[in-house]
Order: structure tokens, then C-alpha cells, then sequence
């Protein structure tokens, strides 16, 4: 090691002051980052929390002076142990960045080179002088500490050979190895699977945790940081709104809008009956706009006038608990309500029992393509089945959710409902009448009653045509709205997804995220759709903007007597808006039911897995239980027997991996378990997941 | 997911592939040649001192002087008269088979594509064995047969090109297909055409516009090559191919009937190398 | 070991590559090598030989029988001495002894019989089927003799004798083609076809040895070429080129011009036996309409021989007749007689071109000229291998043709004028015509005959469907560290062995 390094005692850790950062010069200058105050003592984990916008990454690279060419490091300072970084001249910053600081990026896969294999990345980090040298033992020992199971051959593989699960844990192993004084993680499990992403999770609070390295960890999700964190900082559009310790933050807040993103989150045991999401209105201000006055100003329910004109400073609410708000004593006391205006809450069970849509052993293959050799020696192809006689029912006026990880099959699910992608096998049949597979097959009214939301707002709407005309198309072309009435519809219906007339005439370039996902489900209610499908709708969406999408969501499904598929991966979502949920694994229904009976014991033990997986916004809620073990296996490759059996942590034995598992009713009827063990058993055997509100 | 930026002009698109072609040197020289050219095809026959194939015996071989610019060739035909009334010759021929390459490749591949399966592996795959064979080979085989005039040579640029255009066509379409906007289409009960014609085909505009820039050069040199060969325009007519072959032998003689036509070649083939560049930068930095 | 062979191999082609193309590029490995420029030539058969490459290989690998100088005179080669019968129908050679053919084997009256009844054979589709049909017999009559009997009198006969096609051969040759054994005054050593022939020379050439040692005929596609190569010193002759060419090697350092007049011509002709040919008054038309004073001063800069129409050129000079002339250009004239024909609004016509030598040239200045009197024309250049391939120049209605010079106009007339000749091109059919070539063919009186060919010379100035604007000079270039060259107006019978160092 060659490079001055300060000894453990005198460590001090990350510590930045009135820090900004903008981008652009002169007058076109935006400020990403205004003003910030951090401090990450060594040994602790200090989570960086705040939307898009909110500046977290550009402040995570800017401690690692990491920034992109056109980003000026405004007034503020940066230290790391005492050293100053921003003064850091080129000899310094290299070893600054080889050995002093890591970095655990979103995705693992770019950040790592391609043409060598993983083995000597890891020994670069190592010994970054003289890689050759590196100690082997030392790297495997690594590779076993973050849960590689074969150190040996991962060592030897090449990046694009390895997981994403894998690849995220070489990517913490090499972070490790070097020793760090600080390691900025940014948003290191988005792009995982759930279940993948509570082992990393595990992992970073037992490896991680505790080494002596200060820790950054930068994320959108409230839910991720409270299980990992110390200390929690929320970010609002460049600024710095709350600071606080972990308990006291998620026990009480104090900044209205660290209020506002805790009541807009999802939670497992809250459905939309006991407890609507309280989305904050309008938008995240772009960098572009700076209020004279509080950031936060535009969009606050606690406002007043003073706070429209001056920004408010930083204010000591406690021990370590700092917060920019200049009415936090009043809300410390609770003389005022600093919570979003609750929307009202409409439901009634109105039972109604008329199936809308049926999907009956629905099977989808799909065959990799041989090559002319393969064909010649007849070497069988390497197929996916990826949906394995699924059975489904949709219910008139419900939520039926449908939730998997990847290689569950549930987009080409709902790709094989609606047509676009036909099944090989089963029977569809929608109000009654059978629907072909094929969309360009079907009646024009089946098709306009069976519409489907994206999951990519920037590619569902045609880039080339405006709002308006997209809309008019949809209500032209399937509605049959009369071309002159259709300007007016075109109104009716975006002010149904409360977006105001004049976005008729603007392009999906011009719109927000959330924006553009209004304008899907407007057009898919634009054709008068009975059902709707949504494949991962929410997914890429801010938490208040997805908040407000899901109630929007709720109360056109009342407006409209509509029935809801809704496809997700987070279970979170799911578990609030669905009235019926499904769980596919591996293309296989493993259970299904009513929301309130699968979400509640007996679980089915995928199901039990996943819940249990989900991150809480509730730091006292700690692990429930060791994640799950293993890693997707390769959908070409599952064997006879159960799927899940692989990975099960309640394997009985020979039996699963042998035997289809058949299709145990539970003893409340509706309520379906595909597994061999007894429903009774797994009930004696689970503990509930569900905290204190029972489904 | 940023917030919604506020809303550009619709000038402003114009707007910025003009600034774009221009703003740097090479791109700028380029277009600026290129509408050189063009205007000197338009207008110039009509401006030059003498006929294309007027021959002056008086004034027969004269070097470039102040009566004649590029000097005379052997016999005694103006060569500034005769580059000038080659370029609209050229230009015609080299633009109406890059033309009708483009129409009929991006018809046959956006559709084929669109549609995908046999339809597609059939034109496609009769493509690659029209592009397996050189484009010049193609075009003498071709030539031989039909005999050498202004429409074989249109034709014959037509043919070799068209399996090129569908191929750009093809890449674009198959990258767009996936995209959601097609398939909300396509659940929206949209027929083929509209996927194809409304749908898709905008995206499929900006490359298509590069690769028949490029197509253009490519197609000016054929011309010219073929006129060089003799298998082209056929003489007396000022084709700069023709025009350089016959300045061969004549080189130790009079080497300007042979250097303007070739420079001329050269210059024009460049330049609309150096437009299709810019052009290609311009449409590119608009995109998203 | 086979690799090693096959290096060892490699690298002595490298070594004596190397070797050669310094010794090629000095110019100097030896002042006996001369090296000339040709064209490619396509086969080497003597019996097929048609392109004046071709013969150029032959006439310096074999001999023929009778040789023409450049006086236009008869001269003996591998025949010493001949006499002919009274009746005119037995001509019998006496041959020349103690020549032997490259390989050792010795000449005699055989081989010159063989070369014959293969050159005449009647079934064999040649060339020379027609020129030697009116032979009824070829014998060796003696160990040094041999006697050409004819079926009728023919005074050109040993014109005859001198065709390109007529060297002599072993009667037990062969491949020939490919394996060149020959009398002549160089041997082959070695033949990469379509880029060079090295031949060494035969010091015991009955005529003497010959100038230099080695010859090198290098083959190029183009004249152009070879005139570079020429300037850059790669080459010491170039036999033929085209008349740009020629004016560009003026004042060339090193290089010496020469030039010869021949009765060569480039024919424009009309295709007479169907429209619009058939018609005289469109044949007249475009006799009027032709300007060949400008075409001579243009095309060919002034160093060709004014044309009359006619094949017989100032070279004749026995027979050539200076008065004769046709019609003064006169293209309102022209014009009305078009329009009386029927064109009042142009007669269209393609114009077939092979590519090469002047004649694209000329094709451009003629359309020109006869636009002007109400033609139109329309070119269409083709590579000599086409147009002349496939009879193509045969069946076109118009059409310019090169046509190389020849010891007597005889063969022109029977050829290309009369009445269902091989070459005749135009379809022309003349029975007075005939019956003039036939008088000219075979009469032993020279007045008869020159009196033939004046009324021939009238007939075709003024209304014969050809446009003879022209008689070409063939040009030569010759480095100047050589001497002796004596250029044939039929470029390919030079004698090369005659050219020697300064």
C-alpha cells in the first residue's frame, strides 16, 4: 500500500459543507445541488434519499469528483479524513480514486471491463500497482464473504456471463477489497429482482456495515434505506430539506415533504380500503425553476407567506435531527397538519361475481433459434416455457395483480392477452365470447373493450404526433367518436387524468414521466375499455408521482365500472391497489386468490419468500428472516416437479423435484396453494409476515 | 423522469439542422459545393459562352486562356462549356436513380420488414444475392444488354441500389417494431399501412435521409464510371466519365480536358460526402 | 521437403524476378535486348492470326515464303527462286537449303506443303479458305522444290503468298499456339500469355543474325500505356499508335519518331440492301454531307493521305487515279435530297463505333458535319472485341470500320466490294461492279487492269455506299539507342531482327 493513509483513529470520515454543484455556464447554468451539509462519520451508513431531480446523484459524484465535463463544483467544501478534495490536484485524485474511495453504481455491467475476466478486476482492487500479485486466497475468501458460492470459476468468468445478482456482489467484493475510506453505493439493487435484492440488502448490513468504511448509500426508496441506514438524509430538488437519524426520521417526520413521500409510499398490509396513498400535487420544480423562497413552497400543505418569500435555513430539531422547515415546532405539536389532504375513499364490496376475463391453461413455448449445425446433428433446441398452463380469472369492477420477478412470464402473459404475442395453447374468453389469439383477429369491439398500459412511458406514445392526436386516433378509430366531437372529447378525457386541456397540443417529448402515463390511461379509457391490463405501469415512476397515478388509477376504475389486470414486480404496489392476487413463478400460477387471503397465512413458501424480501419503511422491522437463497435458475433448464424447488428453504424432498405439485385448496375456498405440503401445515409453520393488520 | 422542460418552437428543428450543417467547417464547404453545383446545373447551360458539343476547329487544343476557360480539347470543343453542361447531366442521372432507389427500396423494406417472417426472408434474401454482385459488374452486365442510354443508366443505378436503401430501411424498422407505441397501435386495431406509414416510418426518416445523401455520392461516381468505361452516356454528350476516357490518350496534348472533368468528378463526389456528414450530425443531435 | 522445394523454387522466380526488373528498369542489363511494346495478342495460331500483334509475334518466329519490302516489291525469304508456267496456272518454287526450324529439324518442300493444304483446307472455316480456294494443288516436286498449281490465272498470285496467315510451318508441328517452332530470326524462350514473349534471337537466321540478342514483346491492353512505359524508359519500340499519341512524343528526349504512309483507311459505309441504304439518293446525301479536307485536318492533324471514297490509295501508285473525287460538300444539296427521299425531318441513324485508334474521334466530327445537312445520329462506341466479334460490324446499317493496308487493292475489292465477299460489310451488289473486279483479278495486262481499277475508282467516288475520308500513316516510336528501323505500313511484318544498338 502506497498511499498515505490517515490512521484509523484520526479518521473523520466524509464531511461536506454548503456544497453546490451546477451544470452549464453563464446564464444557462442550472443548479443541480444548492447548499448541502453531509457528514458521514467512518463506520456508519448514511442514506442520501430524494426523487428524480433531487440532485443525489450529481452530489454522490461529486464527492467522488466523478462528475461529467460540464459540471462546475460551485462554493462548498469536500473533506475525507481531513484531506481536501476538491483542492486535489491529478497525482493526488488518482490515488484518491484508486485507493481511498469505491464506487457500487446501478448497473454493475458497464462499469466493468468486458474483455477481462472478473478475476483480475478483483485483483486490481486488490493491488492495484502490481495486479499479478494479488493474493488469490484473499479474493476468494472475498467472493465467499458477499455469497458467491464458486469463487474458483466466477474468478475466471467474464462479466457478461455472470448475473445481475452475481455481478452486483463482484462489483461489492471489489469495493471491499480495496479498503475504502469511503464507498458511495448508488442505487445498487434497482435492477435487481426482489427477492435478489433482499439477499444484496442482507449482505451490505453484514458485510458492509461495521468495517470502519463510511458509507453512502444513495436511493429513491425510503423502504431500502430504513432497514440498512443510520442516518438518513432527504433531498429535494438540489436541496437539503431533513437530516436525521433513522428512527426518529420514519417515526416522526418533520418536513412536510418527507411527510408527504412516507404517506405516498405503498406499504404491505395496507390496501387502498384501510389507507389511500396521500400523493403530493404537482410537480418536482426542474433545475431550471428556483423559487426565491422554501423549495418546497409550491406543493406544501403547510404553507404560509413567509415561506413563499425567504428560504428557510437549517434548523437543529433534535439530536442530530436538522430540518429546513420554519414550522417544524408547530408540527412537532401537532397545532398544524402537515400531511397531503387525503383523497376520498370509495369502496364497496360489491362482490360482484361475474368473470370478465378467463384465461384457461394458457401455455407458451419459445424456442431458441437453432443453428443450420445444430438442425444437421438434430441437437434438440434450447426452449423456454415460459408459460406453463396458466389459469386465470379476472372479476367484474376488481383488481386482479399479478406478481413475479423476471422469467415469471407475466408481460408475456399479458402480451398473450391482449394478442400481440399469441399463446401456443389455452382458451381465452372475455365477457363471454371466446377471443382469438391473435389481436389482428378480433372483432373491432372486442378489441376496443380490451386495452392494455405500458410499462415504458417514453416509448408508449408515438414520439412523431401530439397528445391530442393520439388521442383523437384512439377515440376516432375504436370509440367511434364523430371526428368533429372528438376535439372536445380529447378535453373530457385528459382532464379525467387531471391533466389540463392545452396538452392536446404538445408532443410526448415535451411531458413528464408521469405525464405521459396519464396520456396511456387516457387512451386506453379513451376507447371505453371494460378491461385494462397494466404491465408494470408504475414501475419507472417517482414515489409522488406514482402515488397519484395508483388513486387516479383507483377512482377511473370506479368512474368507469372497469376491471383492472395489474402486472408488477413490486409487491408493495400490488398488495395496495389489488383486490385478487396471482404470484407466477417460473411461468407457473403458485398461488391465487383473493388480496386479503394471499397476503395473509398460509403462504404459499414463494410467496412467504417475497414478502418477506420486500423492503419496509419502517426501520424497526428489521429482517424477517434469511433471504432466499440461490438465484433465478436458467428458464431453459427447469426440470419436472415443482419449479420453485430449487430454491425452496421448505423442500420436502425427492417429491417436489419430482412431482408436479398439485393444487391444494385452502379452507377458505377461494384461496388456491400449488404446493405439496398442506395448507394447515404451512399455516402452523409460517409466522405471519404481515405485522400487526391482519389482510 | 424530469420535469417537463418548456416547449421548443417548431422552427426551431429547421432551424438547427441548418445551424448544424454549418457549424462545422468540412460539413459547411460541402453543402456549400453541393448548392454550387446544383445551380450551376440549373442555371449554367444556359450561361456558358459556347455548346457542349460545339466544335471551334479554329481553336483546337488551346490551353486555359481568357476565351476559354478550360481550354479546348482536340477538337476545338469548350471544356468549361462542356464540365458545366455535364453537371446537369450527371446530377439528373445520379439524383433520379438515387430517387428511385430510395422509393422503391424503402417501400419493399419498410413492409417487408413490418410484416417480418417469409415475406420478409424472401425480399431480403433476394436482396443479398443482388448485393453479392458489385455494383459495376451489375451494372455492365445489365448494360450490355439493355444497351447503353440515359434510361438503362437510371435503371441500372435504380437496381444496384435499392437492395442497400431496404437494408437501412430494415435495421431502423426492425429496432422500431418493438418499441410500445407500435404495439399500442396494433392493439388500437391500426392496419398494416398505417403501423408501417404512420407509425414507423418516421423514425425510419432520418437515417433514410443520411444513407440517400451517401447513396447519392456513390451513385455520381457510378455514373461517371460507367460513362468512363464507354458503357454509359455515349459521345458526343459532355458526361464527365466519357469526357475523362476520351482525354486519356490526350493527356501530353492537352492534360486540361482531362484534369477539369476529373476534378469535377472529385470535388462534387466529396462535397456531397461532407454534406451527408453534417447531415447526418444534424439529424442525429435532434433526436432525443 | 516438398516445402523446401517449392521455396527454393519461390525464391529463385523472386531472385531472377528481381534481377529482371532491374535489368528492366536500367534499361542497360544488356543494350541487346530490345524490348517492344504490343498489344495483347489472343491466340497464335498462324491459321487464325487476325490482330496485328499476332502477326507481329509470327512474322519474327517464322518465315514466309515471299516477303513484300517496303517498295511495295516482292522479295525472297524461305523460297530463293520461282518460274511460272505459260498458261500461268503452274508456279513452282525453288526453296532455299540448309535452313533449319528453331527445334533442329530441317525445312523442306513438306512443310511448305502442309502449311498450304492447312491453309486452304475448304471444310476448316479459315480466313485464308477463300484466298487460297483457287488452288487446285500444293506438291513438293523435288528434295528443294515445290509447285502451286492453280485452277485459274491469278497475277497476284505471289501477293498472294504474302498474306499474314501464310508462314511457313513444320509439317509435323504441334500445338500450334502454343509451341512456337519456327525458321525465323527469333525463337521463343518463354510465353506468359497476356504479358510478355521473351525470344532469343537465331544466329543462324538465313538473312543473318539478327540485331540484338533478346527480344522482349511486352503485352499491354492499352496504346497509352505503352507510350508511358516507352517515355519512362521501360520500353525501346512502340509499333502502333494513335495520332494524339504520336503529336505528344514530339520533341520527347530520347525518342525518335517514325512514320510511314500506308493505304489503310477507316471505312464509313451504308448498308445498301435495305433502308435507308437501298436508297441513292441517301448514299448521295451523305456524300455531300462529309467535309474529309476538315476531317483530315482534325482527326488525324493533317498527317493522313486525302480519301476519294475509294480503296485505292496514293500508295498505288500504278493505279491510284488523283482526279478522281467525289462530290464537293454541299450540304444544302444534301438536305433536299434527304427530303426528297422521304426525311424531310431527319433521317436517324446509330452510328457503330469500335473503340479505338482515331475513329472515335472521327465518329464525333462526322456527326457533327452530317447533322448540319439533316441527319441524325446517334453514336454508339463499342470495344473492338465486340463490334468485331459475333460479324456484328457485318449486320449494322452504319458503321465505321478499320481496314489495314495491303500489298495490292485486289484484295480489298475481294473482299470487301464484291458481290457476296466475306467482309462485305455494306451488302453491296454491283454486277458491272463484278464484272470489273473479276476483269482487274485475272487479266495478265497491266493496262487492262489499271484501266479496271480507274473505272472501279469512279464508280465507287460517286456513288459507291462508302466514305473513305482518309489513308492513315502508322506511326512508330524507337528509343534512340537503336537503329534500323524500317516500318511496314502493316505494322506487324516489321522486321524486327533489323533493328540493332547504335
Amino acid at each position: 500500500m502506497s498511499v498515505l493513509r490517515p490512521p484509523a483513529a484520526s479518521r473523520d470520515g466524509l464531511d461536506v459543507r454548503g456544497l453546490s454543484v451546477a451544470y452549464g455556464r453563464g446564464p444557462d447554468s442550472v443548479a443541480a445541488v444548492r447548499d448541502v451539509d453531509l457528514h458521514v462519520p467512518p463506520g456508519s451508513t448514511v442514506g442520501l434519499v430524494g426523487e428524480s431531480g433531487s440532485g443525489k446523484t450529481t452530489l454522490a459524484l461529486a464527492v467522488l469528483r466523478a462528475l461529467p465535463a460540464g459540471a462546475r463544483i460551485g462554493p462548498g467544501r469536500v473533506t475525507l479524513d481531513g484531506d481536501d478534495v476538491l483542492a486535489m490536484q491529478p497525482e493526488e485524485l488518482r490515488a484518491y480514486w484508486r485507493t481511498r474511495v469505491a464506487l457500487v453504481p446501478q448497473d454493475p455491467l458497464p462499469s466493468m471491463n468486458p474483455s477481462h475476466p472478473v478475476g483480475r478486476q478483483l485483483a486490481e482492487s486488490l493491488q492495484p500497482d502490481r495486479p499479478g500479485q494479488a493474493d488469490r486466497d484473499e479474493i476468494d475468501d472475498m467472493l465467499d464473504s458477499v455469497g458467491i458460492g464458486d469463487p474458483r470459476r466466477i474468478r475466471r468468468s467474464y462479466p457478461f456471463e455472470l448475473s445481475g445478482g452475481q455481478q452486483q456482489r463482484v462489483m461489492i467484493a471489489m469495493a471491499l477489497l480495496g479498503r475504502p475510506e469511503l464507498l458511495v453505493m448508488d442505487e445498487p439493487t434497482s435492477n435487481l429482482d426482489v427477492t435478489t435484492e433482499a439477499a444484496i440488502l442482507e449482505l451490505v448490513r453484514e458485510r458492509v456495515r461495521g468495517t470502519g468504511t463510511a458509507v453512502l448509500y444513495v436511493s429513491h426508496s425510503l423502504a431500502v434505506v430504513a432497514s440498512l441506514c443510520d442516518q438518513v438524509v432527504v433531498l429535494y430538488a438540489g436541496e437539503l430539506v431533513e437530516r436525521a437519524p433513522v428512527e426518529p426520521l420514519y417515526r416522526q417526520p418533520l418536513h412536510p415533504y418527507t411527510i408527504g413521500l412516507l404517506d405516498s409510499v405503498p406499504r404491505i398490509g395496507r390496501s387502498k380500503r384501510q389507507a389511500p396513498l396521500r400523493p403530493i400535487p404537482g410537480r418536482i420544480p426542474s433545475a431550471a425553476e428556483r423559487p426565491a423562497g422554501c423549495i418546497f413552497a409550491a406543493r406544501c400543505p403547510a404553507v404560509e407567506d413567509a415561506c413563499r418569500a425567504q428560504r428557510p435555513g437549517m434548523d437543529a430539531a433534535g439530536e442530530d435531527h436538522a430540518v429546513a422547515c420554519r414550522r417544524w415546532q408547530e408540527i412537532v405539536a401537532g397545532t398544524i397538519d402537515a400531511r397531503q389532504p387525503a383523497p376520498p375513499s370509495f369502496h364497496d364490496d360489491d362482490g360482484a361475481d361475474t368473470v370478465v376475463l378467463r384465461a384457461e391453461r394458457i401455455d407458451k413455448r419459445f424456442t431458441v433459434r437453432r443453428s443450420v449445425v445444430d438442425r444437421l446433428l438434430r441437437r434438440p433446441g434450447s426452449e423456454v416455457h415460459a408459460l406453463r398452463r396458466v389459469d386465470l380469472q379476472l372479476r367484474h369492477g376488481r383488481t386482479l395483480g399479478l406478481v413475479g420477478e423476471s422469467g415469471s412470464g407475466k408481460s408475456t402473459f399479458a402480451r398473450a392477452v391482449v394478442g400481440l404475442e399469441p399463446a401456443d395453447a389455452g382458451r381465452f374468453t372475455f365477457l363471454g365470447d371466446p377471443l382469438d389469439r391473435r389481436v389482428e383477429r378480433r372483432s373491432r369491439d372486442q378489441v376496443r373493450r380490451l386495452q392494455m398500459v405500458f410499462q415504458s412511458s417514453d416509448e408508449a406514445l408515438s414520439p412523431q404526433r401530439s397528445v391530442g392526436a393520439t388521442l383523437r386516433r384512439a377515440l376516432v378509430r375504436l370509440a367511434g367518436t364523430d371526428r368533429s366531437a372528438a376535439g372536445e372529447a380529447v378535453a373530457t378525457l385528459l382532464e379525467s387524468v387531471a391533466l389540463t386541456p392545452d396538452y392536446a397540443e404538445r408532443r410526448p417529448g415535451e411531458l413528464s414521466g408521469g405525464e405521459k402515463q396519464r396520456v396511456a390511461i387516457a387512451r386506453a379509457f379513451a376507447s371505453g375499455a371494460e378491461a385494462i391490463l397494466f404491465d408494470e405501469s408504475v414501475s419507472g415512476l417517482d414515489v409522488s408521482v406514482q402515488a397519484a397515478v395508483l388513486n387516479l388509477l383507483d377512482r377511473l376504475q370506479r368512474e368507469h365500472d372497469a376491471s383492472y389486470l395489474f402486472i408488477s414486480h413490486d409487491l408493495a404496489v400490488v398488495a395496495h391497489l389489488a383486490d385478487d392476487v396471482a404470484v407466477l413463478y417460473l411461468g407457473q400460477v403458485m398461488e391465487s386468490g383473493p388480496a386479503g387471503h394471499v397476503l395473509a397465512r398460509p403462504y404459499h413458501p414463494y410467496t412467504e419468500a417475497l414478502l418477506a424480501a420486500v423492503p419496509r419503511p419502517d426501520p424497526s422491522a428489521g429482517p424477517a428472516r434469511e433471504p432466499l437463497a440461490g438465484e433465478l435458475p436458467d428458464p431453459r433448464q427447469v426440470a419436472a416437479g415443482c419449479p420453485f424447488a430449487t430454491r425452496c428453504p421448505r423442500v420436502l424432498g425427492p417429491v417436489c423435484h419430482e412431482q408436479a405439485p398439485p393444487q391444494q385448496l385452502s379452507a377458505d375456498g377461494d384461496h388456491r396453494i400449488r404446493c405439496h405440503i398442506e395448507p394447515a401445515e404451512l399455516e402452523r409453520l409460517q409466522a405471519p409476515l404481515m405485522g400487526e393488520e391482519p389482510g | 423522469m424530469t420535469s417537463s422542460p418548456p416547449r421548443p418552437s417548431r422552427l426551431d428543428g429547421a432551424r438547427r439542422v441548418f445551424g448544424e450543417l454549418y457549424a462545422r467547417p468540412t460539413s459547411a464547404i460541402g453543402t456549400t459545393l453541393v448548392a454550387v453545383f446544383l445551380l450551376l446545373a440549373a442555371l449554367g447551360p444556359a450561361l456558358v459562352p459556347y455548346g457542349p458539343t460545339e466544335q471551334l476547329l479554329a481553336e483546337r487544343s488551346q490551353a486555359p486562356n481568357a476565351a476559354h476557360l478550360f481550354g479546348t480539347d482536340r477538337l476545338g470543343r469548350d471544356v468549361f462549356s462542356r464540365v458545366v453542361a455535364g453537371a446537369r447531366d450527371i446530377l439528373l442521372l445520379a439524383g433520379g436513380g438515387t430517387f428511385v432507389a430510395v422509393v422503391l427500396g424503402t417501400w419493399t423494406g419498410l413492409f417487408a420488414a413490418t410484416l417480418g417472417g417469409w415475406w420478409e426472408e424472401i425480399t431480403f434474401r433476394l436482396y443479398d444475392a443482388l448485393l453479392a454482385m458489385p455494383a459495376l459488374l451489375l451494372a455492365l452486365l445489365l448494360l450490355g444488354t439493355l444497351g447503353p442510354s440515359r434510361g438503362s443508366v437510371l435503371g441500372v443505378i435504380a437496381l444496384a441500389y435499392t437492395p442497400i436503401v431496404a437494408r437501412v430501411v430494415r435495421s431502423v424498422v426492425l429496432s422500431v417494431k418493438t418499441r410500445e407505441w407500435v404495439a399500442a397501435a396494433r392493439l388500437q386495431g391500426e392496419s398494416l399501412a398505417w403501423i408501417a406509414g404512420r407509425e414507423i416510418l418516421p423514425s425510419v426518416l432520418p437515417a433514410l435521409a443520411v444513407e440517400s445523401a451517401l447513396r447519392f455520392a456513390y451513385a455520381i461516381f457510378l455514373v461517371a464510371s460507367l460513362g468512363f468505361l464507354g458503357v454509359g452516356v455515349q459521345p458526343p454528350a459532355p458526361d464527365w466519365g466519357l469526357m475523362v476516357a476520351e482525354a486519356r490518350d490526350h493527356v501530353y496534348l492537352t492534360p486540361w480536358s482531362l484534369f477539369f472533368p476529373a476534378a469535377a468528378i472529385s470535388l462534387l463526389v466529396i462535397s456531397v460526402n461532407l454534406a451527408a456528414d453534417g447531415l447526418g450530425r444534424a439529424l442525429r443531435s435532434g433526436t432525443r | 521437403m516438398l516445402v523446401h522445394n517449392v521455396l527454393s523454387r519461390r525464391l529463385g522466380v523472386h531472385i531472377a524476378a528481381t534481377v529482371f526488373s532491374l535489368g528492366l528498369l536500367t534499361g542497360t542489363c544488356t543494350a541487346q535486348t530490345l524490348r517492344v511494346g504490343s498489344e495483347i495478342p489472343a491466340q497464335l495460331d498462324p491459321a487464325f492470326a487476325s490482330s496485328d500483334a499476332e502477326i507481329l509475334v509470327l512474322s519474327n518466329v517464322y518465315d514466309y515464303l515471299v516477303d513484300v519490302d517496303a517498295g511495295n516489291q516482292i522479295q525472297p525469304r524461305l523460297a530463293q527462286s520461282w518460274s511460272v508456267s505459260d498458261d500461268s496456272l503452274s508456279w513452282t518454287f525453288t526453296l532455299r537449303e540448309g535452313v533449319t526450324f528453331h527445334s533442329g529439324a530441317a525445312f523442306g518442300p513438306d512443310d511448305v506443303v502442309a502449311t498450304f493444304e492447312r491453309l486452304r483446307d475448304p471444310d476448316a472455316d479459315l480466313p485464308t479458305s477463300d484466298l487460297y480456294a483457287n488452288l487446285r494443288s500444293v506438291e513438293a516436286t523435288g528434295p528443294a522444290q515445290v509447285t502451286f498449281t492453280l485452277a485459274e490465272p491469278n497475277p497476284f498470285f505471289l501477293f498472294d503468298l504474302t498474306d499474314n496467315h501464310a508462314v511457313i510451318i513444320d509439317s509435323e508441328a504441334l500445338e500450334l499456339g502454343r509451341v512456337f517452332d519456327g525458321t525465323g530470326p527469333f525463337a521463343v524462350s518463354d510465353y506468359a500469355a497476356e504479358d510478355r514473349m521473351t525470344l532469343r534471337a537465331n544466329p543462324d537466321h538465313f538473312a543473318g543474325a539478327p540485331g540484338v540478342a533478346t527480344l522482349e514483346l511486352i503485352f499491354f491492353a492499352e496504346q497509352a500505356a505503352a507510350v508511358s512505359a516507352l517515355r519512362g524508359g521501360q520500353l525501346d519500340l512502340v509499333l502502333r499508335m494513335p495520332t494524339p499519341l504520336f503529336q505528344s512524343l514530339e520533341g520527347a528526349r530520347g525518342i525518335e519518331r517514325h512514320r510511314v504512309a500506308t493505304n489503310g483507311f477507316d471505312l464509313i459505309r451504308l448498308r445498301t440492301d435495305r433502308t435507308p441504304g437501298k436508297d441513292p439518293l441517301v448514299v448521295q446525301a451523305l456524300k455531300l454531307a462529309v467535309d474529309r479536307e476538315a476531317i483530315v485536318e482534325v482527326v488525324t492533324d493533317g498527317l493522313a493521305e486525302l480519301g476519294s471514297d475509294t480503296p485505292i490509295g496514293p500508295l498505288y501508285e500504278a493505279y491510284h487515279r488523283a482526279e478522281v473525287a467525289p462530290p464537293a460538300r454541299d450540304v444544302d444539296r444534301a438536305r433536299e435530297l434527304l427530303a426528297e427521299a422521304g426525311y424531310g425531318d431527319g433521317l436517324e441513324l446509330v452510328l457503330h463505333v469500335p473503340d479505338s485508334g482515331d475513329r472515335p474521334d472521327l465518329a464525333v466530327v462526322l456527326k457533327e458535319q452530317l447533322e448540319q445537312a439533316g441527319f441524325e445520329i446517334e453514336l454508339r462506341l463499342q470495344p473492338e472485341s465486340v463490334y468485331y466479334g459475333d460479324g456484328g460490324w457485318l449486320d449494322v446499317d452504319f458503321g465505321i470500320t478499320g481496314w489495314g493496308s495491303r500489298p495490292v487493292p485486289q484484295f480489298y475489292f475481294e473482299t470487301m466490294i464484291a458481290c457476296g465477299a466475306v467482309w462485305n460489310e455494306a451488302h453491296y451488289c454491283d454486277p458491272d461492279v463484278d464484272a470489273l473486279i473479276e476483269l482487274a483479278g485475272s487479266t495478265p495486262s497491266e493496262n487492262e487492269r489499271a484501266a479496271a481499277y480507274a473505272e472501279l475508282q469512279r464508280i465507287l467516288a460517286s456513288e459507291g455506299p462508302y466514305v473513305i475520308p482518309y489513308f492513315f500513316p502508322q506511326f512508330a516510336a524507337l528509343r534512340d539507342t537503336f537503329t534500323g528501323l524500317e516500318l511496314k505500313a502493316f505494322p506487324g511484318r516489321t522486321d524486327l531482327a533489323a533493328i540493332r544498338p547504335r
